[in-house]
């Protein structure tokens, strides 16, 4: 981490009107962190809210009872297992996919010049333009002609396809800045186009991939539409559409049940974000050596 | 055993008799296949579907029997441009695009930038600190920002009231319903986008920076001629991808306003999510394909102003 | 170049014919006759869809279906309320229904007039039904499905400041703007009464008005929208007096507000259903008992209300018809629309379960069940969601004063007639 920061300090003279600067960054970065992740906190405090609470209006901030029902009711009255398994499952199906499909066909259009490159990119993306609820009941027709409604595959490749264009669109666009000397070197040596992809271009691609990973992962856990429509029994069910089920009632919602399943849904994420994070960093020094 | 590998030798042979340019494009297409296959089928063909569905008079009824509609051409098409409650949501959309981008952008590169280099100690916690908006249940982010906007306890009307300054019904006046949309869904927006901008801003060589203070290169000069000509790629990606998102915003008015007050924060994605509730399929279809036409043209607006110089 | 060519006569072929094959048949779908059920008792898979607490606790009813039953087998799956009408509407489409739902009362002429649900068979009888109830069944002549359970609005008011302001529950309109004034000003309540300004679901505080001034949605056939009358502006204006007058607040209570407020005396009094009564005693505790109760509509023509609730209905896709309405038949029985309601709280809609001493003999409740008898449910078309949106709209513009109250029903006719009934 630290030898970047030299460049950015500038020369010794000027370091210490920088320090009131950097001071201020600081207070200035803090006070936003406190707007940014005001809410985030609210929803943790107010899973261990009891649910008279919740509806007390002004809202409190942190619980005036602290209470673990929230919590149990998800863990043991829902089926938790099995809906965090299915979301798993279907997520993880959908984000390594994705990242298999879209830095393939991404190479290709970023790299390789063929006949129709322009056209095929333009369709892919064009579809990313498409509103996407206009595709949801011509897409159950067709999953359950190919007679997978209520199946895994039924549950995955419709979010891949979805997913698909936004993942093509990134790997072409960062795999088209990759230097062309290395390839076309790679290519002169007699090197195969998959090889290529496999040696050289996907390592120089990390932190891309690790942004589609974070993108694909967090917008297929949260789908809400797609698993409440292709799951036709409970055991088919992921954890956003268990926690509809639960906590909306005809007449009125659990705030409580809401909230400890929003924090319970949020933490794989921010633990893939976090994981991931580290993984920008060391992408620093791939693309400095050059 | 030995016919497979007699088979493998003569593909192999094959392919290398073949010319480069045809083994490239042969390669590119293998390449393709696999994501064409899943795309094909579950996507390019219910977009079809769906575009066939807006020339016709399709409604939920008739699900049973889809083929057993009218072909009415354009004429949901042409309803659109008579249909009153569409207009309101097509300059609804239009506005808050026009706000929302822009603020989403320039919040974003800020915060993108003052982690990267600015900050050392606590860069991870800020960076998720910054992102849980993207992933905090809408639900508890309606609370709190109704909260923060009550007209008379919020927070927002008692910093104005102590510099003397009435605040308005912010949710409920149709002046300011929009302004408040428009600054929430930024808020939400700007995780995505500043984590993008942080993996542009580290794909950019450290040695390039160095070479240009060497040169005596301003930290403006550094930003102007470098780190943004730089950007430009991962830029276009990010605001092309927050722009269309944007543009089908209706979570957030969707929870806060329901699109009220009186419709001035209805978007287009909410009306047409309105339509498909009513059933009105071929409708529904046009108006999104309406909506399509306007995010191509964005998006050409876009790759126009951002594509890269090479 | 050949390719290409043949590549377009192909294209070419297909989109004729497609077009060709496209196009309605002229003419009305009539009455439908329903098919028998055999005698005998249920047999084999039964697939049941509910939404919510019902969802979950219909498992246990169907042990007692199944026990009685030995042959069948009931699997219920519960779905989520707030899409549960896209959730159906897709499975229609896919031709992937269950044998049974419940499905919310103002949904069932859009799903009956796509064909999907069966005709009602001779094994149940409709009259043992609210009429109100049984009516958001019948589609063009011909009932598909059963209501289920059901709810009715009523007006709920602190008995205590009715006490101290001196008034008692409204029985007619002159009676209830001053019974809100009166809580205003001499109770010391900030709002004498609450009503919904605008948004979603407003049609439902507005329309019990408007019935009760002798205004219908259609004529009696169910053909015409008849929005632009008399009665209807009457009720408007008498609506939009209530903001007017600052006897109801023109934003919305947030969520728990209403109940805190009820308890805390500053509403004074709201109309809601049966569902309020757990929230309120939840809200005030048990000591707060003796301060509320539940009053009837006011009269002006009429005294009625809404009905709604939920219906079960069966798919003419389902794979096990007759097991299908057994059930159906089993969860109208009386007694066990009982022992639902002592399960989930929902209300029955079958009349004689109402003598039950579990529902005669709590006060509030009685008081439910005698409004059923005077309870309206919106016309069974399939295209009331957008005609209620309508509405919605139009109130909002009178209680903002955006609109007068003539020019929002002659609205409300052009814009419901521009949308039709769906027939």
């Amino acid at each position: 981490m630290t030898p970047i920061v030299g460049a950015v300090t500038g020369s010794p003279s000027s370091r210490r009107p920088f320090r009131g600067a950097r001071g201020w960054l600081y207070a200035v970065l803090s006070l936003g962190l406190v707007g940014f992740a005001g809410p985030f906190v609210w929803m943790v405090a107010s899973a261990f809210k009891p649910e008279t609470e919740l509806r007390r209006v002004p809202p409190t901030w942190l619980p005036d009872s602290v209470t673990l029902d929230n919590f149990r009711a998800i863990f043991v009255d829902l089926d938790f297992p099995t809906y965090f398994t299915n979301s798993v499952i279907v997520a993880a199906g959908v984000t390594l996919g994705n990242l298999a499909l879209c830095s393939m066909l991404g190479y290709a259009l970023a790299k390789i010049d063929f006949p129709g490159r322009r056209l095929l990119f333009a369709l892919v993306v064009g579809t990313l333009m498409v509103p996407s609820m206009v595709t949801f009941v011509p897409q159950f027709v067709l999953v359950s002609q190919f007679g997978l409604v209520n199946t895994y595959p039924g549950l995955v490749l419709p979010l891949l396809a979805l997913a698909g264009p936004l993942g093509v669109f990134l790997m072409r666009q960062y795999m088209s800045e990759l230097p062309d000397e290395l390839i076309d070197a790679a290519r002169i040596d007699g090197a195969g186009e998959i090889r290529i992809f496999l040696r050289i271009v996907l390592p120089l691609s990390r932190p891309a991939l690790a942004t589609l990973t974070i993108v694909t992962f967090l917008g297929t856990w949260n789908n809400f539409l797609i698993p409440l429509v292709m799951a036709q029994t409970e055991d088919k069910y992921t954890m956003p559409v268990a926690l509809a089920l639960y906590s909306v009632g005809q007449n009125s919602t659990q705030f409580g049940l809401l909230m400890a399943g929003a924090v319970v849904v949020v933490v794989p994420v921010l633990v893939l974000f976090v994981a991931l994070q580290r993984y920008f960093v060391q992408g620093i020094a791939m693309t400095g050596i050059k | 055993m030995a016919v497979g590998m007699l088979a493998a030798r003569r593909g192999a042979a094959w392919w290398a008799g073949l010319r480069p340019r045809t083994r490239r494009g042969l390669a590119a297409w293998g390449f393709a296949l696999p994501f064409l296959i899943v795309f094909a089928a579950f996507l390019g063909g219910p977009v079809l579907a769906a575009l066939g569905m807006s020339f016709t008079d399709l409604r939920s009824t008739d699900l049973r029997d889809p083929l057993g509609v009218n072909i009415i051409g354009f004429d949901n098409y042409l309803r659109l441009f008579g249909d009153e409650v569409f207009g309101q949501a097509l300059v609804n959309t239009g506005v808050f695009v026009l706000g929302s981008v822009p603020l989403t952008v320039v919040s974003a590169l800020a915060v993108a930038l003052a982690l990267n280099r600015g900050v050392t100690r606590l860069r991870t916690f800020f960076r998720v600190g910054y992102y849980l908006p993207v992933v905090t249940s809408i639900v508890a982010v309606a609370v709190v920002w109704r909260f923060l906007l009550e007209p008379d306890t919020g927070l927002v009307n008692s910093v104005l009231r102590s510099v003397g300054i009435e605040g308005p019904h912010w949710l409920d006046d149709p002046a300011f319903a929009m302004p408040s949309i428009i600054v929430m869904t930024a808020w939400r927006g700007m995780g995505f986008m500043m984590v993008v901008f942080l993996a542009g801003l580290q794909a950019i060589p450290r040695t390039v920076y160095e070479a240009a203070e060497v040169d005596g290169a301003g930290r403006w000069q550094r930003f102007r001629h470098i780190t943004l000509p730089l950007l430009r790629p991962t830029m276009l990606f990010a605001v092309v991808v927050t722009t269309i998102g944007q543009v089908q915003f209706v979570e957030e008015p969707f929870v806060m306003t329901r699109g009220g007050p009186l419709n001035q924060t209805l978007s287009v994605s909410m009306d047409v999510y309105n339509q498909f509730g009513f059933g009105n399929y071929g409708y529904a279809s046009a108006m999104s394909y309406a909506l399509f036409v306007v995010i191509v043209a964005l998006t050409v607006v876009w790759f126009r102003l951002l594509r890269s110089a090479r | 170049m050949r390719t290409r060519r043949s590549w377009a006569v192909a294209v070419a072929a297909m989109t004729v014919s497609l077009v060709t094959a496209c196009g309605r048949d002229g003419g009305e779908p009539g009455p439908e006759a329903a098919r028998p059920v055999d005698a005998g008792a249920a047999r084999g898979e039964l697939i049941v869809w509910a939404m919510g607490t019902e969802g979950e606790k219909l498992s246990e009813l169907a042990r007692d279906f199944e026990a009685a039953n030995p042959e069948a087998k009931v699997n219920v799956t519960a779905i989520p309320w707030d899409d549960a009408h896209d959730k159906i509407a897709t499975a229609i489409a896919g031709r992937q229904t269950p044998d049974v739902s419940l499905v919310g009362t103002t949904y069932m002429a859009e799903f009956a007039r796509s064909g999907a649900l069966d005709p009602t068979p001779s094994i149940i009888d409709g009259q043992a039904f609210f009429p109100g109830a049984w009516d958001t069944t019948v589609v063009n002549g011909t009932s598909y499905g059963v209501p289920w359970y059901v709810e009715t609005r009523l007006l709920y008011y602190r008995t205590d400041l009715a006490r101290r302001a001196g008034v008692s529950p409204p029985s007619g309109w002159p009676e209830l703007t001053a019974f809100a004034r009166s809580m205003r000003d001499a109770a010391g309540a900030q709002w004498g009464l609450n009503l919904q300004a605008g948004g979603e679901g407003t049609w439902q505080n507005f329309m019990p008005f408007a019935w009760q001034a002798g205004a219908s949605i259609t004529d009696p056939g169910g053909k015409q929208f008849t929005l632009d009358t008399p009665a209807m502006i009457e009720a408007l204006e008498f609506y939009k007096s209530f903001f007017s007058g600052s006897l109801s607040p023109t934003t919305a209570p947030r969520p728990g507000e209403l109940e805190q407020g009820f308890v805390d005396g500053s509403y004074a009094a709201f109309f809601s259903g049966p569902w309020h009564i757990e929230l309120v005693r939840e809200q005030g505790g048990p000591d707060f008992a003796a301060n509320w109760s539940v009053a009837r509509m006011p009269r002006r023509v009429a005294g009625t209300s809404f009905v709604g609730g939920g219906d079960l209905a069966v798919f003419k896709d389902a794979r096990n018809r007759d097991a299908a309405w057994k059930f159906v038949r089993y969860l109208t029985q009386p007694e066990v629309q009982v022992t639902w309601y002592e399960s989930v709280g929902d209300l029955p809609s079958v009349k004689s379960a109402w003598q039950d001493a579990r529902l005669s003999g709590d006060p509030l409740l009685k008081t439910f069940g005698d409004q059923l008898n005077e309870a309206v449910s919106p016309p069974a078309i399939a295209t009331w969601e957008q005609v209620a949106s309508v509405l919605d709209t139009q109130v909002e513009r009178v209680v903002r004063g955006v609109s007068s109250p003539a020019d929002a029903a002659r609205a409300m006719q052009a814009e419901a007639t521009a949308i039709g009934t769906g027939f």
